[in-house]
């Protein structure tokens, strides 16, 4: 059975007769409600005086949410932003605010929505400046894949997890505001933004494996509490941006994303190894690659294995082994291929972000690839 | 275009090491729990008293709770971020045996003591790469 919830309607929902067949609100700015909040959570009330009476109520998170009170003595509150060693100017009221999912709390005033879309962006635009010029040859699919791993749903969520957040039993306005609060219902992508996809929600899910299909969308229960606790990781860089500002954002970032490791080599998938490779080799202008037997062993065995380098002119680009000669050759286009792909300037690579910061030496343009081999 | 990106479950997550970039304090919570009467509780009292406030103000990325258990020996647990708990039972120790066990339990990963036999565990594959009988010149027989 439902559960009441008293607290809902003050918010107007219930006051107001509402036709089946009613337009779709309008689309309310959510980085205004952004700021707004920012606001509420160290101004006075006398000074909230001034915001239209419709927002106050969605502001202190009545709706449902914790209030600023309760989230201020809460002990996992405060060891959590203790152990994230979180800036100060983080206020905890914003900090509870990022542990409350839409599916618990569909108000935009209280849940955390808009700062996961403010996170998601600052997330985006931090990794994906990272792969860009620490691997400049990335294809484009193996750059979408490294992209995925990390700032996808799966990853952002168990990082979440590993914060030490817990998750609620049920969502509801007596829960700690120390856990996150979420509800197993479907995600319908876009749902919020009256069926329009946000940039930073289509990130998330991918097309052809099937996420965007409202039917047939995520509806294992291990993926919505992915996408729960990913939002509050995605929130909570949102709120490190808007309090403490833009450094702070990219430290949490780079401390906590891309400090973890990712098997680039791992993510490739060739079709037709040989003729890129080939192909490759013209673009560049080097000689044609020619493969050669460079040892082998048991060729009239059961299990003879045979190593074949690929070389253009007197350079060796790569070698495999297999159990027959064209897996081998094959195997040495794809880790000659992978050679090229995968060249890094190294590990010190800079980033354009780091031209905000005051004193920063001058600007030298990464390395710009032409893109990958198209056959 | 030839190059796909493989979406599978490894390639989804990224491997986390914790210590590089971000540090985590893997105990998230200890519940101190002691007794009025019993004598094996006296130290407990004491360690709640006068040395607990302060190791709680020192360390304020783990959740503290105390409670009562009438009747029965003091124990300390410790909740891991992986899930486990590690309880202590400190009956009859003094308040820096106890702060001792404490200790133990804050530095604590959480997972199972187990022996570690290789001088370097890593989750990269080795810089010199393993023998191989196709290169170099070989041993003569």
């Amino acid at each position: 059975m439902k559960r009441l919830r008293p607290s809902r309607w003050n918010a107007g929902q219930l006051l107001q007769a509402r036709a089946a067949s009613a337009p779709l609100p309008p689309r309310r700015p959510f980085l205004h409600q952004c700021q707004l909040r920012c606001l509420e959570t160290e101004t006075s009330p006398a000074e909230t005086t001034a915001i239209p009476a419709n927002m106050t109520s969605s502001l202190d998170g009545g709706a449902g949410g914790p209030s600023s009170s309760r989230s201020r003595i809460s002990p996992k509150l405060s060891a959590l932003h203790a152990r994230l060693s979180l800036p100060k100017t983080l206020p905890l009221p914003t900090l509870a605010r990022a542990l409350i999912t839409p599916s618990a709390n569909r108000d935009h005033g209280a849940n955390n929505k808009s700062l996961a879309v403010l996170g998601v962006s600052i997330i985006n635009y931090h990794v994906t400046e990272y792969l860009l010029c620490k691997w400049p040859r990335l294809p484009m699919g193996v750059m979408y894949q490294a992209l995925r791993g990390y700032v996808g749903p799966e990853s952002l969520g168990e990082m979440a997890r590993r914060w030490g957040a817990e998750a609620a039993h049920a969502p509801g306005p007596e829960v700690d505001p120390g856990l996150l609060q979420w509800e197993p219902t479907r995600i319908v992508p876009g749902e919020n933004w009256g069926g329009y996809l946000t940039r930073e929600e289509l990130s998330g899910f991918d097309r052809r494996a099937g996420d965007l299909d409202v039917h047939n969308g995520p509806q294992k229960i291990e993926q919505w509490e992915n996408h729960a606790f990913a939002s509050f990781a995605q929130a909570l860089v949102g709120a490190i941006y808007s309090h403490s500002g833009r450094e702070a954002a990219k430290q949490f970032v780079e401390s906590h994303i891309l400090s973890r490791q990712l098997e680039m080599g791992t993510l490739f998938k060739f079709v037709n190894p040989l003729r890129e490779l080939s192909l490759l080799c013209k673009r560049e202008g080097f000689e044609a690659p020619i493969a050669r037997l460079e040892s082998e062993t048991g060729r009239m065995s059961r299990t003879p294995v045979f190593l074949v380098g690929i070389y253009s002119g007197k350079e060796k680009l790569g070698e495999g082994a297999g159990s027959s000669l064209q897996m081998a050759r094959k195997k040495a286009a794809m880790a000659s291929l992978k050679a090229w792909y995968l060249y890094s300037p190294g590990n010190k690579v800079r980033v354009p972000s780091d031209m905000f910061k005051k004193g920063a030496a001058k600007w030298r343009a990464p390395h710009i690839d032409c893109g990958e081999v198209i056959t | 275009m030839t190059v796909h990106g493989i979406r599978t479950a490894a390639s989804q997550t990224t491997k986390v090491k914790n210590g590089v970039g971000a540090f985590i304090l893997q105990c998230k919570k200890m519940e101190f729990h002691y007794c009025d009467w019993a004598g094996s509780s006296r130290g407990m009292n004491g360690f709640i008293k006068g040395i607990l406030p302060k190791f709680a103000a020192a360390n304020p990325q783990i959740e503290f709770s105390i409670s009562p258990r009438p009747n029965k020996h003091p124990v300390v647990t410790g909740h891991y971020i992986n899930g486990r708990t590690k309880p202590v039972c400190v009956r009859n120790l003094s308040p820096y045996e106890i702060l001792e066990k404490v200790e133990l339990l804050r530095d604590a990963s959480g997972e199972k003591l187990t022996k570690t036999n290789k001088a370097v565990t890593s989750t990269k594959d080795s810089v010199r790469g393993i023998w191989s009988p196709f290169h170099g010149k070989g041993e003569p027989v």
